[in-house]
C-alpha cells in the first residue's frame, strides 16, 4: 500500500474499461460510498488491486462539517472500504451535505467561523479515531459564501489542518473556481496554504453557467486550470495528481490527452 | 492520529455562535425545499447554488432511470428541475420513480419511461413513502401499454409501450433507448 504517486484518475464504473487499459497507471480514487463494505468488489477495481494499483477511497457523504456529530455507521463504512482496498489513506471534504433532516445532495460550504472550525475538528477527530489510515481533507468549490466569515480561506483551512493533523487534498479546479467566482487571485491562496501537507491534488473540468464558473466534473479541464496546476507544481509539486471525471464522458482519446497534459504539466511520466 | 484540540470559541463573542445546526438547516431548506432565503445570503449565489444542486441531482437520477431520462431527451433537465425544485431528494431511485408516476398521471410519460416504470413496479413494491421493497409474490405491471412480469424475483418486459411514429425531423433524443432497454429487462 504505497501512497498516491504520479497521475491518477477517478475510477467510475462508466470508464472502468478505459481505466483498466491505462498501462502506466499506479493510482486511482474511488467514491467510497459506491463500494460495498462486504461482497465482491466492483470487478474493474478488483483487477486494479491485483495489479497493485493504489486505490484511495474518497468519501462524499460523511458531512464532516455538519453541526451534528458525524454518523458512526458512515465512518465505519469508510474504514471498511479502506481495509478492503488496502488503501494508504482516505479522503473527505471540508463541507456539510445534510442538515435538519434534509439531504442537500452535494457538498455545501461552511461559514469560515471559529464555531465551524470547532465543529469540523471534532468530527474529524471522531472519524480519525475509527479509521485505519490517515485522512486527507479537501476544501470544496462553493458558489455561495456565508455572510459572517471571520477567517479567510487560508487561515480557515490551515487551522483545521493544524488542529486535526490531517493531510490536505488540494483541488486545483476548486481553487480556480472559487477565485474566479469571488474575484480573487488563486495564486495568493496557493502561496498561503501548507503545500507540504498535500497528499495529492484533484484536477477537474468545469464550465460557465449564468455568470459563474461551475466545477462540473463533466466538462474538459480548461487551460487556466492546467496553468494553475503548473503554478502549484512550481511552488511544490504534490506527490500525485488525480483527474476527476463524473459524467459527459468523452471519447477515450480525449481523456487520454487530458491525462497526458497533466503528466506533461507536472513532469510526471505519462500513464497512457 | 493527532487529537483535535478542545473547542476554543468563546460563547457569546459572535451573535451566530452556537446556532450552526439551525443555520445549516435553514440554508439546506432554502436550497432544496423551497424554504425562505437565510438572512444575509446574497440572492444570486443562492440561486446559482440551487440550480447547480438540481443539475447534479438530475444527473444522478438519470443514472438510476436511464430510459426515463433518454425518453425525455432534451427536455429531461427542465422537466426534472421543475418537478424537483421544492422537493427534497428521497434518493435517486425514489426521485425518478415519483417523477415517472407523476408524468404517467399527467399522460406525458415517454414510452421508454413507461417501459422502465413497468419493470420497476414489477420488481419492487413502492408505496411512495418508504424505500421500495422486493415483491414476494409474482406480479404483472402495466404503464401506458408497457407490460412487465416478475416471477421469483426475475423481471421481464413482456411488451414495450407503443412508440409514436417517428417525427419527420427526428432529433436523436431517444438514441439511448435501444441500447438501454436490453440492460434493464434482465432484472
Amino acid at each position: 500500500m504505497t501512497g498516491p504517486s504520479g497521475v491518477g484518475i477517478g475510477w467510475r464504473p462508466e470508464i472502468a474499461g478505459f481505466v483498466a487499459e491505462l498501462p502506466g497507471l499506479r493510482f486511482v480514487e474511488v467514491v467510497a460510498e459506491s463500494v460495498p463494505a462486504k461482497g465482491p468488489l466492483p470487478s474493474g477495481l478488483a483487477q486494479l488491486r491485483e495489479r497493485a494499483v493504489t486505490v484511495v477511497p474518497h468519501g462524499v457523504r460523511l458531512s464532516l462539517g455538519g453541526a451534528e456529530p458525524v454518523d458512526p455507521a458512515r465512518v465505519a463504512h469508510l474504514a471498511a472500504v479502506a481495509q478492503r482496498v488496502d488503501a494508504p489513506l482516505v479522503s473527505e471534504h471540508i463541507a456539510f451535505v445534510r442538515a435538519g433532516g434534509l439531504e442537500a445532495g452535494h457538498l455545501l460550504p461552511l461559514p469560515r467561523s471559529r464555531e465551524a472550525v470547532d465543529v469540523v475538528c471534532a468530527n474529524v477527530a471522531r472519524a480519525q479515531a475509527e479509521l485505519p489510515v490517515p485522512l486527507a481533507l479537501e476544501p470544496i468549490a462553493a458558489l455561495v459564501d456565508w455572510p459572517d466569515d471571520e477567517l479567510d480561506e487560508a487561515d480557515f483551512l490551515t487551522e483545521i489542518l493544524d488542529r486535526t493533523g490531517a493531510l490536505l487534498l488540494l483541488d486545483v479546479a476548486n481553487v480556480y473556481a472559487n477565485a474566479r467566482n469571488r474575484g480573487t487571485d488563486p495564486l495568493t491562496l496557493l502561496d498561503r496554504l501548507p503545500l507540504d501537507r498535500v497528499a495529492y491534488a484533484h484536477v477537474a473540468g468545469g464550465a460557465e453557467h449564468g455568470g459563474y464558473y461551475h466545477d462540473t466534473h463533466t466538462d474538459p479541464v480548461p487551460p487556466p486550470v492546467l496553468e494553475l496546476v503548473g503554478a502549484l507544481c512550481a511552488r511544490r509539486r504534490p506527490p500525485a495528481l488525480l483527474l476527476e471525471r463524473d459524467g459527459g464522458y468523452p471519447p477515450a482519446a480525449a481523456l487520454r490527452s487530458e491525462l497526458d497534459a497533466l503528466a506533461a504539466t507536472a513532469g510526471f511520466p505519462a500513464v497512457t | 492520529m493527532t487529537d483535535a484540540s478542545p473547542p476554543t470559541s468563546a460563547p457569546g463573542s459572535d451573535p451566530h455562535s452556537g446556532r450552526l445546526a439551525e443555520r445549516q438547516a435553514e440554508l439546506v431548506a432554502a436550497l432544496v425545499a423551497g424554504g425562505p432565503p437565510p438572512a444575509g445570503f446574497a440572492p444570486g449565489p443562492l440561486a446559482a447554488t440551487r440550480a447547480a444542486l438540481l443539475r447534479k441531482r438530475a444527473g444522478e437520477v438519470a443514472r438510476h432511470w436511464p430510459l426515463l431520462a433518454a425518453g425525455l431527451g432534451a427536455r429531461w433537465a427542465t422537466t426534472f428541475a421543475r418537478w424537483a425544485a421544492d422537493r427534497p431528494t428521497a434518493g435517486s431511485l425514489r426521485d425518478g420513480w415519483d417523477l415517472a408516476r407523476a408524468l404517467h398521471e399527467r399522460g406525458v410519460l415517454p414510452p421508454a419511461g413507461a417501459d422502465e416504470l413497468a419493470v420497476r413496479e414489477a420488481g419492487l413494491r413502492y408505496d411512495g413513502r418508504r424505500a421500495p421493497r422486493p415483491r414476494r409474490l409474482p406480479a404483472v405491471t402495466r404503464a401506458d401499454g408497457a407490460v412487465a412480469v416478475q416471477i421469483a424475483g426475475r423481471v421481464r418486459l413482456l411488451r414495450p409501450a407503443p412508440r409514436p411514429p417517428a417525427p419527420p425531423h427526428a432529433d436523436g433524443d431517444g438514441a439511448a433507448d435501444a441500447a438501454g432497454s436490453a440492460a434493464w429487462i434482465s432484472d
